[in-house]
């Protein structure tokens, strides 16, 4: 719909010669020149009518006053206008027309006027241009009447003639049709571009807050995400501390059991052969013997599987957990941890696999003599930075150690930044949120 | 190491601590509490006055570390008694904190170690007689993180082998017998190692592992 109208309006513009457009532009895009220009002549006109009339002069600059004003008080300077005409038919002056060319001719006063109908009619509402179509209609007749040659105006003229009167009605009547249906048809014209332009207004309105709406609803949606993650992780963080707590309490403490009794019966079978030196039990014993070294390898297994799941030390804070992975680095490290409270148990499970996987990259690649794991906090975040002194040169590589323990970072908005320039140090740091 | 014990233990979970006092009773020993919480353990320390009470190191309400802060209370209250810890885990840390101060009639043993049942019974002997028992774990735990690498480098394997057993306590029959060796090959092995390390010989087995993991602390 929008469209259409624009196409239309463009269109109609089209419809002129270009030179005419060349004109109608420069005149539109120069309203004070223009102005200026018709006022200028308005009282040229005047003063090279009137001969020495003051009172004419007068009329002739308060009409190029109203020419000046129209624009902006296009019903105003029309009032004052038509108020000049009806005072001037009244005082009977009548500048312009009659001396020079013919009876018939407009006056200044009547082009003025024609010119202010015609802004009235493009500028106001079509009701009120309808009425000052009639003011102007009606101030024609009167001053038809007025200068009638039976009345002594257009003296000039062949007298007791009806030519020059009806003439000169007809000339002032379409001058101002003409006038109002052009200042009409602008007014058509802009209406129409000032309905485009109002419904473009209205949807480009429309589609901002169908946009901020959608800003609005896709931040809602990313905090309800954030939050499902959030507690995803943390309950997943959960599930795998009692899954270690139940083979803990149950299949580890069970298994020991049972390789207690396998022990018990082991060295009772060993006690029975050294006392009677009968190994007629000789098959039994090698089963129990097998029996005994599959629990206990199981329990070395199981153990194994448990703190990978969830390091028990983890429950004892961060500081324990990350002295503990020191304490037993291949290469000498030292940790210190300076938080004043415990992450979520997620995040610190993060960080104690990060620190545990890092120095063991220390030990494997650096070739370093001693390494440090620093832990603090830094405006809400957790940053835990791995230093060792060993020969740089580390990167992410796709598949990588490092590049696997950016992926367990982010799943928390967390981030990993490597410095390791040849020649060492390297400096690993991870900066995860208190909580997930 | 022998004779009737009174012992207390600590275990949270009923089925291993039933066959703990089975065990020990079998062996002749007195188990003269059998407790599942820390609380329950300081009140028969307290009690009893046992030669050694066996603790576990997880145990309620927490479940992270009662046994561990238990031990430490009764080593300050109770420092004639003595107390072996046990854990599915072994932490360096938790070593080190058991052993600070002084290491005798202290134990940290894997829960895993009660299987090899006679090593386990002798384990808490040492420690009821003021000993010192660490878990090979732990022994090879420091040996890996040691800060002197290098010096530690200049160690043989057997020496190593040596090393290890003297930190767990054990005496140079203990380990001659443990490596089917003599005990004069013991003698020099260690005489070799304390040289290597710059330890001064000693005739006290105690000192000897108190010096073998100040060493390997350092």
């Amino acid at each position: 719909m929008r469209q259409r109208s624009g196409q239309e309006v463009g269109s109609r513009a089209g419809t002129y010669p270009g030179h005419v457009r060349g004109v109608w532009t420069w005149l539109r895009s120069h309203p004070r020149e223009t102005d200026l220009a018709l006022a200028a002549f308005v009282v040229l006109a005047t003063s090279g009518e009137s001969g020495a009339d003051p009172l004419v002069l007068v009329v002739g600059a308060a009409l190029a006053a109203t020419l000046l004003a129209r624009r902006n008080y296009p019903l105003h300077a029309f009032a004052v206008a038509a108020a000049i005409a009806v005072i001037q038919v009244a005082l009977g002056i009548r500048p312009g027309g009659g001396y020079v060319v013919g009876a018939w001719q407009p006056s200044v006063a009547d082009i003025t006027i024609a010119i202010l109908l015609y802004t009235l009619a493009a500028r106001s509402s079509r009701r009120t241009a309808l009425i000052g179509l009639g003011v102007c209609l009606a101030l024609s007749a009167v001053t038809v009447v007025r200068w009638s040659p039976e009345r002594g105006g257009f003296h000039q003229a062949g007298p007791h003639t009806a030519a020059p009167t009806l003439g000169a009605a007809a000339l002032l009547t379409s001058i101002s049709l003409t006038a109002w249906v052009i200042g009409d048809s602008v007014a058509y014209r802009y209406r129409v571009a000032h309905l485009a332009a109002l419904e473009e207004r209205a949807a480009r309105l429309e589609a901002e807050r169908d946009s901020h709406a959608r800003i609005a609803a896709a931040a809602e949606r990313a905090r309800e995400l954030q939050e499902r993650r959030a507690r995803a992780v943390d309950e997943s963080a959960a599930r795998l501390r009692s899954i270690e707590r139940d083979l803990h309490d149950g299949a580890q403490v069970r298994l020991a059991a049972l390789a207690l009794s396998l022990g018990e019966i082991k060295e009772n079978l060993e006690a029975a052969v050294r006392r009677d030196g009968d190994d007629g039990q000789a098959r039994t014993r090698m089963l129990v013997g097998a029996a005994h070294r599959d629990a206990k390898e199981t329990l070395a297994e199981l153990r194994d599987l448990a703190r990978g799941i969830h390091p028990a030390v983890l429950d004892r804070g961060l500081d324990a957990a990350l002295s503990s992975l020191a304490q037993t680095s291949a290469t000498p490290a030292a940790s210190s941890v300076h938080i004043a409270k415990r992450p979520s148990p997620a995040i610190e499970a993060i960080v104690y696999f990060c620190a545990a996987e890092l120095l063991a990259n220390v030990a494997k690649h650096g070739h370093a003599s001693a390494a440090t794991v620093y832990v603090t906090e830094k405006d809400g975040a957790l940053l835990m930075t791995v230093t060792d002194d060993g020969v740089g040169g580390a990167r992410i590589t796709a598949g990588g150690g490092l590049a696997g323990l950016r992926e367990r970072v982010q799943t928390v908005d967390g981030r990993l930044v490597v410095i390791s320039p040849d020649g060492g140090p390297t400096n690993v740091t991870v900066a995860l949120p208190a909580h997930a | 190491m022998s004779g009737h014990l009174r012992i207390v233990i600590a275990e949270d979970a009923a089925i291993m601590r039933d066959g703990l006092t089975q065990t020990l009773a079998r062996r002749g020993h007195d188990v003269v509490a059998a407790v599942a919480d820390a609380a329950a353990l300081l009140g028969a320390i307290a009690e009893h006055r046992p030669d050694v009470a066996i603790i576990d190191v997880r145990m309620p309400p927490t479940h992270t570390d009662e046994g561990l802060r238990a031990a430490r209370v009764i080593r300050s209250e109770h420092p004639g008694v003595g107390v072996l810890v046990f854990s599915q885990y072994i932490e360096a840390r938790s070593a080190a904190e058991l052993l600070a101060g002084s290491p005798a009639g202290v134990g940290y043993l894997l829960k895993d170690r009660v299987a090899d049942v006679s090593d386990f019974i002798e384990a808490v002997s040492r420690v009821a007689h003021g000993g010192t028992v660490l878990d090979p774990e732990v022994v090879r735990q420091m040996l890996r993180a040691s800060r002197n690498a290098d010096a530690l480098a200049a160690l043989t394997g057997r020496e190593r082998e040596v090393l290890a057993l003297v930190a767990e306590g054990r005496s140079n029959t203990a380990i001659a017998e443990a490596l089917v060796i003599t005990g004069g090959v013991v003698e020099k092995h260690i005489a070799s190692i304390f040289a290597k390390l710059g330890l001064p010989p000693s005739d006290s087995d105690n000192r000897r592992v108190i010096a073998a993991i100040r060493y390997l602390e350092s």
